[in-house]
């Protein structure tokens, strides 16, 4: 964008948010570019009225507007034509509600993840959500992206736990869904819509969320399998059985050269974390049998686990030059999709995670050192996948190198697309939000 | 109702599977709460592309439409418009497929929520959702209103439960959001849809998660000489770290009530039970029940039992769900509310609702799912008389009123429907519930689908002038 628009709007946004808060020089932009592109003006309101006029004085007058949390997940979607807005959410930083006797928090948009989980670890609490970089990584973002870390084995996902949302729309309304409390069907479930929406119905200013007790004691058995084919079975005979664990994490050949603390060599292994006592744990021990390789505690298990939440991270830094999908299957689908990888993306190399007894896995994909990225491989590679999958599987492409960027289908889902045109249309008419760069 | 309209019901669904006599439609005027409206016909549809013509029938012929399952909804959600149609779902009742690997069940939405986990138990698996009325409500219902039950306080209501559903939408348009995979990328429709109350679209197949039976379960009732004991008890119970499958509490009057019709084995002389059930693995089910136990006795409980055989904990659970019944011949008339509260606001909530019952004159039992909040004040009244009904209503919205200000909500599984529209206002701002309307009327741009649910009463410019392009809310009478 010109620097004539953000001088016409800039005295605009200055007189909501304050001067500090609008950064338009030129110099201190560059470090905040959406996919190469440097924004027209960062502005952080304060609050969600401050938010909503933000989004009203962009909206009115074409302007468009990326949100942006913590900077861990700017990598998806279309590269941008432009942004006029960035809109921070750093400043959002309210704590709205602590319910320590009542399981229930409720933040400001700008709350880091790792934050909020010492806040609530102090009453013996626990939120489940486990993003990448959590000390960077924001309640808004991980919402917006609906992020499916580890812990979706056994705390479910966010649409699980995440009771109540404020947001502002496109055309700087605010709005709300669900409440403080942990059970509530009143009005439409705006929850849902807004997360997983990457930022293109509204902007979330804050959040509830359910809390669950900490646990007392984990503990985590890692177990070896020449293959993918055993490692599924495996997957199935714990899902069969009464054991209830918290994590069953898949970690391919490839995932263990790419993540630190895994060997840089070895076969697939299955990561399986329990909590509860020690009778609890020995119950496991009998279940899981002769597959246990080894176990892990204390602070090797803690970094095992923040290693994992952090695979996406990983790939982006050591192989920038790879595709990372991210993929929502049937739990049936997830052993042949394992089977199938090597043939799909013959010419590539591949590194597999993933809560696989919840149907999610995360598939990097990048060509071997020395060759030049050929977008033709990595556009067959995932139009192979999708030819392999069941009509009612869903796909996102996390990163991708910027050769193919333009050519990639970002996602790929079994719902009706002409109903979340309308939900888009309602909720930001204009297309002020993320325009283009994901499913509209 | 127009003959013209009716006649193409017919050809639609069968000669034989539509009603409009005066006598047959009676039965189709009310659900389990107590709202009235008598409808102009009522369909069987039998298939989806029945259901999509009815829709676009009902679109040309500018009639409303509600879908219905068992009727056995509290907050008038299956009641139609006068003069409208209902789509009534119990010929479309079977289940789909059963799909064990993928641990999901497809049904059509006349499935009754019972018998879909009695279908699938040989295989060690269960449909979570179990709503009181479980015996006779329909999964389409459960979608519609977002129900819950018992069990919800460990895994969640009918939302958690639902992964995919394919639905008729007011034009007649057959769609699908989601399918068996637990989550789909894209807009989460399928959430957004579940408990819209019939408003967006009417679903034909539902796509379900099956869970596996736990290995162990352990029900405990305790026994208190106080309403106030058993209610501290309920949060102590969280903050010892224990969150049981279920955990609901029963007050005196309302448990002596129950014994007399069910003979659960409740003691009478109590001043409040809590039923207490915790499951899953046997190793942590019997820690936690004694972990359970004691809490229960520092909390004052005069005494904890444990079911120890199958039929005793059947027994228990059965005084529990055939509470309506017993209530049922002790008064005419009751009003069932289904506010929800803090966990830690129930010991002041069961005090307030004991001053409304004072100030209103009017009986007030109490059986609700203690462990999240969700209160089932159980107002009693006589029909009969115009005052009474006056009272009970003004009762319950004075309870409501008092749910929302200490930050909880006006319902937790029964919906809004018709009779806690007008309080939506008291928990959402204008602009909440205008954005919520603008979706309504993106969806449903007649509002021709369960019109005067869920979304208080002004009325859209759209309905007054005609199709605006971006309705304003406007206040009724305006």
């Amino acid at each position: 964008m010109s620097t004539a628009t953000t001088t016409r709007f800039g005295a605009e946004l200055r007189a909501i948010c304050g001067a500090a808060n609008v950064v338009d020089d030129p110099a201190l932009l560059r470090g905040r570019q959406v996919l190469g592109v440097v924004p027209s003006t960062v502005v952080t309101p304060a609050s969600a009225d401050e938010a909503a006029a933000v989004l009203r004085v962009a909206n009115e007058n074409g302007l468009s507007v990326v949100p942006a949390g913590g900077f861990t997940a700017q990598n998806m979607g279309r590269k941008p034509a432009q942004v006029d807005v960035l809109l921070s959410t750093s400043r959002l930083r309210e704590l709205e509600h602590y319910d320590a006797a009542d399981l229930t928090i409720g933040v400001g948009a700008g709350w880091t993840v790792a934050d909020l989980a010492a806040k609530v670890a102090a009453d013996n609490l626990f939120f489940p959500g486990d993003p990448a970089l959590p000390e960077r990584a924001t309640v808004g973002g991980l919402l917006a992206t609906g992020f499916c870390g580890p812990h979706r084995q056994g705390y479910g996902g966010l649409r699980d736990y995440c009771i109540g949302i404020r947001f502002v729309t496109g055309d700087g309304h605010k709005a709300k869904g669900g409440g403080r409390v942990v059970k509530n069907v009143a009005g439409y479930d705006m929850m849902k819509l807004l997360i997983g929406s990457y930022g293109t119905l509204g902007v979330i200013t804050s959040a509830s969320f359910k809390l669950f007790p900490a646990p007392r004691q984990t503990r985590t058995f890692i177990a070896e399998f020449p293959g993918a084919a055993e490692a599924f079975q495996f997957r199935n005979q714990v899902l069969r059985s009464p054991l209830d664990p918290i994590c069953l994490e898949l970690v391919s050949p490839g995932a263990r050269q790419l993540l630190h603390g895994f060997g840089s060599d070895g076969p697939w292994l299955v990561l399986l974390r329990a909590a509860g006592s020690d009778p609890v744990l020995a119950r496991y021990r009998a279940e899981l049998g002769s597959a246990v390789a080894r176990e892990l505690e204390g602070i090797n298990e803690r970094e095992a686990w923040r290693a994992l939440s952090n695979f996406s991270h990983t790939v982006e830094e050591r192989c920038p030059q790879s595709l990372l999908l991210s993929l929502q299957l049937p739990l049936r689908e997830v052993g042949p999709i394992l089977q199938q990888l090597a043939t799909v993306s013959a010419s590539l190399k591949h590194a597999v995670i993933g809560r696989f007894g919840a149907g999610h896995l995360l598939v990097a994909l990048w060509q071997p050192s020395g060759s030049t990225v050929q977008a033709k491989a990595f556009a067959d590679a995932i139009a192979g996948l999708r030819h392999r999958l069941p009509i009612d599987a869903s796909i996102a492409v996390l990163s991708c190198p910027p050769e193919v960027r333009a050519d990639i289908a970002w996602i790929a889902t079994p719902t009706h697309v002409e109903s979340m045109r309308v939900v888009k249309k309602v909720l930001d008419p204009n297309d002020t939000l993320n325009h283009g760069r994901f499913l509209f | 109702m127009n003959p013209a309209v009716v006649e193409q019901l017919r050809k639609i669904a069968g000669r034989d599977a539509v009603l409009d006599r005066p006598e047959d439609l009676m039965l189709y005027e009310y659900d389990a709460g107590i709202r009235k409206s008598t409808p102009g016909a009522v369909v069987f549809p039998q298939t989806t592309n029945q259901v999509s013509q009815i829709m676009r029938l009902a679109s040309s012929a500018q009639v409303p439409v509600v879908a219905r399952g068992a009727g056995t909804g509290l907050s008038g959600g299956a009641i139609s418009r006068e003069g409208g149609i209902v789509v009534a779902f119990s010929r479309m009742n079977r289940i789909l497929e059963i799909d064990v690997e993928n641990q999901r069940a497809v049904v059509q939405p006349g499935v009754v929520n019972l018998q879909l986990s009695e279908h699938v138990s040989h295989l060690g698996l269960y449909f979570a959702p179990d709503p009181s009325s479980q015996k006779a409500c329909t999964i389409g219902g459960n979608v519609a209103e977002n129900s819950g039950g018992p069990h919800t306080l460990m895994y969640g209501v009918t939302v958690n439960h639902v992964t995919g559903v394919e639905v008729v939408m007011p034009s007649g348009e057959v769609v699908h959001f989601g399918g068996k995979a637990a989550e789909s990328y894209g807009y989460d429709m399928t959430g957004f849809f579940v408990g819209s109350e019939g408003t967006i679209g009417i679903t034909t197949a539902i796509t379900v998660k099956l869970l596996r039976k736990p290995e162990k379960v352990a029900t405990l009732l305790a026994i208190f000489e106080t309403v106030d004991d058993a209610g501290q008890t309920v949060s102590a119970i969280t903050a010892a770290g224990i969150t049981p499958a279920a955990l609901e509490m029963l007050d005196g009057w309302t448990l002596r009530t129950i014994e007399a019709y069910c003979h659960a084995g409740y003691p009478l002389d109590a001043g409040a039970v809590l039923l207490i059930e915790l499951d899953g693995l046997r190793e942590s089910v019997e820690e936690h029940a004694e972990a359970v136990q004691a809490v229960c006795l520092q909390q004052k409980a005069r005494e904890v039992r444990r079911a120890k055989t199958e039929e005793e904990r059947a027994l228990l659970w059965k005084g529990r769900k055939t509470a309506f019944g017993a209530l049922g011949r002790v008064s005419p008339s009751y009003y069932t509310q289904d506010g929800v509260v803090p966990r830690s606001k129930i010991p002041a909530t069961l005090a307030h609702i004991g001053e409304v019952s004072k100030k209103y004159d009017l009986i007030i039992g109490n059986i609700f799912h203690a462990g999240d909040g969700n209160l089932h004040p159980l107002i009693l009244f006589d029909i009969r008389f115009p005052d009474q009904l006056e009272r009970a209503l003004a009762a319950s919205k004075d309870i409501l009123e008092y749910c929302i200000a200490v930050g909880g909500s006006i319902t937790g599984e029964h919906g809004v429907g018709m009779e806690k529209r007008d309080l939506m206002p008291v928990l959402f701002t204008q602009e909440d519930l205008d954005v919520m309307a603008g979706l309504r009327n993106a969806f449903n741009s007649e509002n021709l689908l369960n019109p005067d649910k869920l979304l208080p009463t002004p009325r859209m410019c759209r309905e007054i002038f005609g199709a605006a392009r971006n309705p304003v809310l406007v206040q009724e009478g305006m």
